[in-house]
């Protein structure tokens, strides 16, 4: 991986990011406020299935109102964050925190997917109220519990080695 | 007591002590920083949406606003402490970094955006919760915070990229502003003496 990084660092692609220095901050601010949007709209998908929120409105309708959101945000989040792979990939790939990142992303996208699909059509189309089992709900606020995991970790990148000590990928370890 | 003075007395606390002496407080206060800034920036916004006119528009402003807010204080709450963990062991230098004084001003503004909006159009909220269209007041408001809370974050990301002060240093100064080096220094300092 190592290897890779540095073969990374050298693609004329990499050096052009690194060396426009207002790139990569511009980008993480961008991978930050489109993070809040993605996190909030999922925050709130979850307290409607918990029954928190919006019981006014139709699950439908606030499915509608927030997966625009949370895909479009996912679509945004995943141009930033490979920019900001590219721009420092030994920093980014040399990170346990970044893998253990992209392995909670995998599992909170795919989630996301196979609960929306999960929803009878009639949930979508006619505004018809699901049921939702206990587990169903405790699921739901398991998420929002993984993606804010998913927030922490993409911070902690920068401090490999401070968070992980001995189990740092960092070659600073 | 003037600033720098207050800055001084602030780093030299136990906490900031503690906060230098750790290897792992940082890092992970940062992070927590992070989520709570994101709740933040995502629940206003969804409020600022239904401000301009341009979502929820089939649900009183009142009902969205009292809903969602409440995240946002939780949010808000929670940045603050970190914020204020995060300023302490290294005050001396936040209080002469530029990015960090702009944040500060947007966070002034945003107060003042939400004093404004609260005294003015949100008293007069009865008249026009439901409507399709919100008074120019509300969306006035809503602009504004989308922007200031930006900006806030924007200015926020942008301190790390600072070498911290932004004042030439006396040479007997100890400004440990580069955080990852003071850790792994401090690191060094306690395990191989």
């Amino acid at each position: 991986m190592l290897e890779f990084a540095q073969w990374l660092e050298m693609t004329p692609l990499s050096v052009t990011i690194k060396s426009i220095e207002w790139i990569i901050p511009l980008v993480q601010s961008i991978h930050i406020l489109t993070i809040a949007i993605v996190f909030v709209s999922l925050l709130m998908v979850s307290l409607r299935v918990v029954g928190w929120i919006r019981m006014d409105e139709a699950f439908g309708v606030v499915m509608e109102r927030f997966s625009t959101w949370i895909s479009r945000g996912l679509i945004i989040l995943a141009v930033t964050g490979i920019t900001l792979v590219l721009g420092e990939p030994i920093r980014e790939l040399m990170s346990l925190s970044f893998w253990l990142k992209m392995g909670l992303l995998a599992i909170g996208i795919t989630s996301a997917v196979v609960f929306k699909r999960s929803l009878a059509p009639a949930v979508l189309a006619d505004g018809a109220e699901p049921t939702f089992s206990p587990v169903a709900k405790s699921a739901a606020m398991a998420t929002v519990l993984l993606w804010l995991t998913i927030i922490f970790l993409g911070r902690a990148i920068a401090y490999d080695v401070e968070v992980w000590g001995a189990l740092s990928l960092s070659p600073r370890a | 007591m003037d600033l720098t003075a207050f800055a001084d007395a602030l780093q030299q606390s136990g906490i900031s002590e503690w906060m230098r002496a750790s290897l792992k407080a940082l890092p992970i206060i940062e992070a927590i920083h992070v989520m709570a800034v994101a709740t933040v920036f995502g629940t206003i916004f969804i409020v600022d949406l239904r401000l301009l006119g341009y979502r929820d528009m089939t649900r009183p402003f009142s009902r969205v606003f009292g809903e969602t807010l409440r995240w946002t204080w939780a949010g808000f709450a929670l940045a603050v402490v970190t914020g204020a963990l995060l300023f302490m062991p290294n005050a001396r230098t936040y209080v002469a970094n530029t990015a960090f004084a702009l944040k500060m001003l947007g966070l002034v503004g945003a107060g003042i955006n939400m004093a404004v909006f609260e005294f003015t159009t949100l008293r007069r909220v009865a008249s026009w919760d439901s409507n399709a269209q919100t008074p120019m007041g509300a969306r006035i408001a809503g602009a504004t915070s989308i922007l200031i809370w930006t900006w806030v974050i924007v200015c926020g990301r942008w301190i790390g990229f600072t070498k911290g002060y932004d004042f030439t240093v006396p040479k007997e100064m100890d400004l440990d502003f580069d955080f990852s080096q003071g850790c792994l220094n401090c690191f060094s300092d306690l395990w191989l003496g």
